[in-house]
């Protein structure tokens, strides 16, 4: 990997190992990089252990959505899924367990894959697209039973509701759709920044609560009554944000992480190494790995053990 | 064994010497001086002299010995006072240890309170938003008087209004059949005033 190639390199997603001391992640290239966390994080640490143990090719285009489930790694590249066994990634073994494709229904152009989420209460994976569609596959069978169609542009980012077992998307067209036994759509009016546009490109939620954001400012959102509660008043447009503890976490445009608190103040804003974020990913996996890596333009991935302050970087 | 205990004597003589500066040597030379002075053939003044500073020689030796076991006391009694405050900071360590625990438990739980008062927070906020619930039913129930009063007029003006289109309507049916009366009346003699013309 030349530098140019490095200069030009983008992380598009994260995901830890079930056992909390590996951390995957995706680049604009298609690379795969596994990183050794107990390795990096001993204090006997050397530069060397901030490189991957392992890179390899997963796809052709960018790899845009990583998840970890108990045992695999999902991987959505170019409209499609590879399943990757951590145990034999571990051992460097690169050989995909199996890649699957949903059914797309022109075949001449073949959609990205931007997020994918587990829904823990019927084991299914919901996977969302270019193709303004969702698409869910049952995880056991493997095979893809259904999609839930609706947006009118392509989506950014999927989320579940762990209690209600709801599905909630995002999109290019604005709108949060809450797929559940009744399909509730939600608008922005009061959060709105036109000069940014309507794409909704981050959400998450707490199954209480809601965050989303993107062109429209980040906002929290309670989702029984469905109104909007606090709006950040944060400059960029906000790529991931996350739930911790008390705090609210967020990256985006901007070289730093994000702390708010729930009631609408920003608290604090930590530098990173790259320019723009694209992923902030908190290992709840593991308690003696407990670290938040953020990773976007950059070759270098942000490790904080403390959230106050960048401890090193991982690079690809 | 007997080889090895003498290395022993041999080695802590060699090392308590190094700082007596020759107690050892005072007691040789007190003997040798001892055995002079018993086998010493000179006047009964310097036979004093030397017995006295025998005497004194001896004291000496008697006062480095003191002085050397009060140190050894000292000694001991220091050891003792390192153990304890040893284990006084063992156990603080521990405690310290667990109120760390605890500590860190408390935190856990006050970033969890403090997080559900911000919801209740930013609920409440937008609860305050939306009037009062007195207020509107309040507002409700006058709406539903005036809503009651509206309807018992319109009742009111739909009777009224029945009433004066029947009434109008007997009145004309009745102008109907006085006319028809008239004009039959009217017919009748108009034709027995032909007959009678004829």
């Amino acid at each position: 990997m030349g530098p140019v190639e490095l200069l030009h390199m983008s992380v598009f997603s994260q995901s830890f190992s079930p056992c909390g001391r590996f951390l995957a992640a995706g680049n604009n290239y298609g690379e795969i990089a596994v990183f050794s966390l107990s390795a990096a994080l001993s204090p006997d640490a050397t530069a060397a252990n901030q490189k991957p143990v392992l890179t390899f090719t997963a796809h052709e285009g960018p790899v845009f959505s990583l998840l970890s489930t108990d045992v695999h790694l999902l991987s959505a590249g170019n409209g499609e899924i590879s399943a990757w066994s951590w145990n034999e990634l571990t051992k460097k073994n690169v050989k995909p367990l199996w890649t699957k494709r949903p059914n797309y229904k022109s075949s001449l152009e073949i959609p990205e894959i931007n997020s994918m989420i587990i829904n823990p209460r019927d084991n299914s994976l919901v996977v969302g697209g270019g193709d303004n569609n969702i698409h869910i596959m049952d995880l056991e069978h493997g095979v893809f039973k259904n999609i839930l169609q609706g947006h009118s542009d392509y989506i950014h980012c999927v989320s579940v509701r762990d209690r209600e077992a709801e599905i909630l998307s995002g999109g290019e067209d604005g709108a949060v759709r809450m797929w559940g036994d009744d399909l509730v759509l939600v608008l922005f009016q009061s959060c709105a920044r036109p000069q940014f546009g309507k794409w909704i490109s981050c959400l998450t939620t707490d199954s209480d609560w809601m965050l989303c954001g993107g062109g429209p400012s980040l906002s929290l959102w309670h989702l029984r009554s469905l109104s909007p509660t606090s709006i950040f008043p944060l400059s960029g447009c906000q790529r991931q944000a996350a739930f911790y503890q008390d705090k609210i976490l967020a990256v985006g445009e901007g070289a730093f992480v994000s702390h708010c608190l729930l009631g609408g103040e920003v608290k604090a804003q930590i530098p990173c190494t790259p320019q723009s974020l694209n992923t902030l990913q908190l290992n709840t996996n593991s308690t003696e790995h407990r670290v938040l890596t953020v990773g976007g333009s950059s070759d270098h991935i942000d490790v904080f053990t403390n959230l106050s302050y960048r401890a090193f970087s991982l690079s690809f | 064994m007997g080889a090895v205990t003498d290395d022993e004597v041999i080695r802590k003589r060699l090392l308590i010497d190094g700082d007596g500066a020759g107690d050892d040597r005072k007691i040789n030379v007190l003997l040798k001086s001892f055995t002079k002075w018993c086998n010493s053939p000179g006047t009964p003044e310097e036979g004093f002299m030397q017995y006295q500073r025998m005497l004194g020689t001896l004291a000496q030796c008697e006062f480095s010995m003191g002085k050397t076991l009060m140190v050894y006391d000292m000694n001991l009694r220091e050891m003792e006072n390192y153990e304890k405050i040893y284990s006084n900071i063992e156990q603080n360590i521990m405690s310290a240890h667990e109120k760390i625990a605890e500590c860190k438990k408390e935190i856990q739980r006050a970033k969890r309170i403090r997080k559900n008062r911000q919801e209740y927070d930013a609920l409440a906020k937008v609860i305050q938003q939306h009037p009062d619930r007195h207020e509107t039913l309040k507002q409700l129930e006058a709406l539903d008087k005036e809503l009651q009063q509206l309807s018992h007029i319109k009742e009111n003006v739909d009777a009224k209004l029945e009433l004066r289109k029947k009434q109008f309507h007997v009145l004309l049916s009745t102008i109907q059949e006085l006319q028809q009366t008239l004009e039959s009346e009217y017919f009748l003699l108009s034709v027995a005033v032909e007959q009678t013309n004829l």
